[in-house]
């Protein structure tokens, strides 16, 4: 009995342990998701660019108004950005951009975009058996949408075909929209190929060794050194948006996995995450993006291929959304 | 007590309202979560320091910009001020047990930093650059976990910690708790304070009384279901000192907690697989300053017995249970995790 406790002790302690050092050092942990992820290697490089392409732009992060100084700073660091001759060093001098008050966001939720991941040319993930993510995320989609058609939110898809869409597109077309919320459904590929890891993300620096190796990666040339790059993501996202994203991101990833769960015992769920996404970056609304399932694990691919399955994903994300716009005023309004 | 070159292992339980160190060389101090700087020349001149921490800076409120800084259980964000006030707090803590910060001979500071739940999961690289400087080595943990590898209640047992600001729930199966074992609530303590506060405004509108007046009074007479005496105080009303039966108020103020706690704690029990539900019923550990509150243990067992009835515990040393399991875990780590763990 002892010796039980004691193993127990152990191996709890090592998975804190460990939790802290990804946490903390993620230069020091082997990452657990694969790097050689090859589609997605043009996300995080398009998500990179997006994001410091952001931080150049004053008229996006709305307090910035009352600030004049801070734009000028902004269009500085742009300027340093792109010389040769500049270190990164030179980002130290970089402006704190104030956060973003709550009175700018909607008190209710009228217009959802529900936006596909992936399409056309680009298939996303693709499980060994050769099932698509782009495929699975419009049929969710989709669902989704028929199942709002009684629910009191006018939703909009960015793409309701195979078509392909660029990330810039679905953030500008989103911004377009005036949309109150932006829902972005996608689906996981992971090493080791056991895992059936379900995540929810919001905007936000992340903690993730797998994501900031890439971006130091991709980051390199930028001007800015990566530590640099991840406090003006910090400062900037201390905002109102991000804080009601957070609590969107709970809603519905507690919704699926509760949900989910039942069908599938061995979902693991990996809880809430902050990410730089791109989609995340640039919308100007409460924004989550959700790995529904994971295509590299083919257990979780045969439950994916089951229309009923794909029902149920639809249904937890229209319970998380319900939940989330009631919670905002105690009811949901029907757009205009 | 005299700091040596040696390595010193600490635990710290870093609260919303009391924040407590365990540390292994035997030293064990509790200290109010406050902070404050002299607002000005004359205050500075009085107080005769340029920051006050704890029960010293509650007591000189009125001269300084007084912060508490894990106010809702998270640094507040974009505050500067206030991850300084945690970073003041955090040294003051260290300089309890004795470790002097510029000192030569200092041995390595390997620290087990827990925090409210939210705070873990929204605030930990802050936290951890306020250790920078403070310690050599740190790992931050949620306080009710803290709390249950101290117990070594890591499974089938319940978690529940109530401090000022909010109140974490962790249900321990075995293995290092998700967020979906785990739950935060922001009935606690400070929103019993709020709502005594409102209800003497509406009962007895002559009293003249402060938030930091009805702390003291929870602090002493809180209770829930029957009082054992009628609860009395004295304060000011219109200038001259007036007895007040506050009985009835303390009572709501202090079962408003209640009904959202048992909730979340029904909640968070159905999602246990069924056979081992009983047996976490059964092991329900109160912890926090708030689980303080006389009668609590019994009204959390009645809210099981729609469940087939459970039993609750609170821990032996509520103030110390978190910081001294942050010290096991300090113990019990390996130096090379440390060393993974440096600053």
């Amino acid at each position: 009995m002892a010796d039980e406790v004691a193993e127990t002790k152990l191996r709890i302690l090592r998975e804190a342990i460990r939790s802290n050092i990804e946490v903390v050092r993620p230069d020091r942990v082997k990452p657990k998701e694969s790097l050689k992820r090859t589609p997605l290697v043009w996300l995080w490089g398009s998500l990179l660019i997006a994001g410091v392409s952001y931080l150049a732009i004053p008229s996006l992060v709305v307090s910035r108004g009352k600030e004049p100084s801070s734009s000028a700073a902004i269009l500085e660091a742009r300027n340093a950005s792109s010389s040769a001759s500049q270190t990164p060093g030179t980002a130290a001098a970089l402006p704190v951009p104030s956060g973003i008050n709550r009175s700018v966001l909607p008190l209710s939720v009228k217009r959802i975009i529900i936006d596909p991941g992936h399409g056309g040319k680009q298939h996303g993930a693709i499980s060994e058996s050769g099932v698509s993510e782009k495929d699975i995320t419009l049929d969710i989609a989709l669902r989704l949408r028929r199942l709002m058609e009684n629910a009191p939110f006018e939703v909009i898809m960015t793409r309701e075909t195979d078509d392909t869409l660029s990330l810039e597109k679905r953030v500008a077309f989103a911004n377009a929209n005036n949309a109150d919320l932006f829902v972005s459904i996608h689906v996981n590929w992971m090493e080791p190929r056991e895992v059936r890891p379900l995540e929810t993300y919001y905007v936000g620096a992340s903690d993730d060794p797998a994501v900031i190796k890439l971006a130091s990666i991709e980051n390199r040339d930028s001007g800015y050194a990566l530590a640099d790059y991840r406090r003006m993501l910090e400062k900037i996202y201390f905002d109102a948006r991000r804080d009601e994203s957070h609590r969107l991101a709970k809603t519905i990833n507690a919704e699926l996995y509760q949900s989910l769960s039942q069908i599938n015992p061995e979902l693991e769920n990996r809880g809430v995450k902050m990410a730089p996404f791109a989609v995340l970056i640039g919308t100007q609304m409460p924004a989550v993006l959700a790995e529904v399932s994971c295509l590299s694990n083919e257990d979780d691919v045969k439950l994916l291929t089951n229309p009923d399955y794909r029902e149920k994903i639809a249904q937890a994300l229209l319970r998380g959304l319900r939940s989330y716009a009631t919670s905002l005023n105690g009811s949901e309004k029907k757009g205009s | 007590m005299e700091e040596t070159n040696e390595t010193l292992c600490i635990g710290i339980d870093l609260g919303t309202s009391r924040s407590s160190i365990s540390a292994s060389n035997g030293e064990r101090h509790v200290v109010d979560s406050y902070v404050g700087w002299p607002v000005d020349m004359v205050a500075r001149k009085l107080v005769k320091k340029t920051v006050l921490v704890g029960r010293e800076a509650l007591d000189h409120r009125v001269m300084l910009d007084l912060r508490r800084p894990l106010e809702r259980g998270v640094i507040k964000e974009g505050s500067a001020k206030d991850e300084e006030a945690v970073q003041e707090l955090l040294r003051h803590l260290i300089s309890l047990v004795g470790i002097k910060q510029k000192s030569k001979n200092r041995g390595k500071v390997r620290a087990v930093v827990g925090v409210p739940a939210e705070a873990f999961r929204e605030s930990r690289q802050r936290l951890r650059g306020a250790m920078d400087g403070v310690a050599d080595s740190v790992m931050l943990v949620s306080e009710p976990f803290a709390v249950a590898y101290g117990l070594e209640a890591l499974l089938h047992a319940m978690i529940i910690d109530i401090g000022a600001g909010t109140a974490d729930f962790c249900v321990m199966q075995g293995r290092y708790p998700t967020e979906a074992d785990q739950r935060t609530l922001p009935n606690a303590g400070d929103s019993i304070d709020e709502r005594l506060f409102k209800l003497m405004h509406e009962h007895h509108p002559e009293a003249q009384i402060s938030i930091h007046l009805i702390r003291d009074w929870k602090e002493k007479w809180s209770f829930v279901g029957e009082p054992k005496s009628r609860v009395t105080v004295s304060v000011p009303a219109k200038g001259k000192a007036t007895e007040f039966d506050i009985t009835d108020e303390m009572r709501a103020a202090c079962e408003s907690i209640l009904p959202p706690i048992s909730e979340t704690m029904i909640d968070l029990l159905s999602r246990v697989e069924p056979e081992y539900q009983e047996q976490v019923r059964n092991n329900i550990i109160l912890a926090g300053g708030t689980s303080l509150i006389a009668g609590l243990p019994d009204a959390i067992e009645k809210a099981c017995a729609e469940l087939g009835g459970g039993r609750v515990t609170v821990v032996k040393d509520p103030i110390f249970a978190g910081s001294d399991g942050g010290l096991a875990i300090a113990r019990d780590a390996s130096a090379a995790d440390w060393e993974k763990l440096s600053l």
